[in-house]
């Protein structure tokens, strides 16, 4: 991953620390995206749920998939320019954003 | 959570003072990395049940999808702006 890749994880307690920091953050973003998109596209492509999930359904959830994804990067780079260009505003002595 | 609470913990006491700041630094950061991803998980919720109407047939956002989430994180912010000057209205009324 990066710099801490140099030290064996577990001899030292901070990096030890903060390798399980790192791993639990990851586990917990990927595990609230996993279930939006469950969420979000088990409503839009099965509305009325058959026996079994069709061709199409799947066709429909794996599309659906990847746009909240393209979704989720393309909020990810609003929101971060946008709460950059509030805190440059808020050092230049405008009001204050969030 | 319940990982940190095993056997296998790291002596904490024992580490040098230098090591203990860089963690302090380290926690906050990871704790402000970890609300900016809490803040986008509902804005990305919030948004897509706006911008994204059709069935889904691409992967891909489309040139109105695009704009319309972009919109949307921005009009979010209005909003909070909106409210907070609000608020500071009333405060001093």
């Amino acid at each position: 991953m990066d710099s801490f890749n140099t030290t064996v994880a577990g001899s030292d307690p901070k990096s030890q620390i903060m390798n399980q920091i790192r791993q639990e953050a990851a586990m917990h973003n990927a595990r609230q995206l996993i279930e939006k998109i469950n969420e979000h596209c088990f409503e839009r492509c099965i509305p009325k749920p058959g026996t079994s999930i069709s061709r199409g359904e799947e066709s429909c959830f794996s599309s659906c998939m990847e746009k909240y994804m393209s979704s989720w990067n393309a909020i990810s780079r609003q929101y971060v320019q946008r709460i950059q260009k509030e805190q440059a505003a808020q050092e230049a002595g405008g009001f204050g954003g969030i | 959570m319940d990982a940190l609470n095993s056997a296998n913990l790291p002596d904490i006491a024992g580490m040098p003072d230098r090591d203990k700041q860089e963690l302090q630094q380290f926690i906050k950061n990871e704790t402000q990395k970890s609300n900016i991803q809490q803040s986008i998980h509902s804005l990305t919720d919030m948004c897509f049940r706006k911008c994204i109407t059709a069935k889904p047939s691409s992967g891909k956002l489309d040139k109105y999808e695009e704009p319309c989430m972009q919109n949307c994180v921005d009009r979010f912010m209005d909003a909070n702006n909106l409210i907070l000057k609000q608020l500071e209205a009333m405060r001093t009324a």
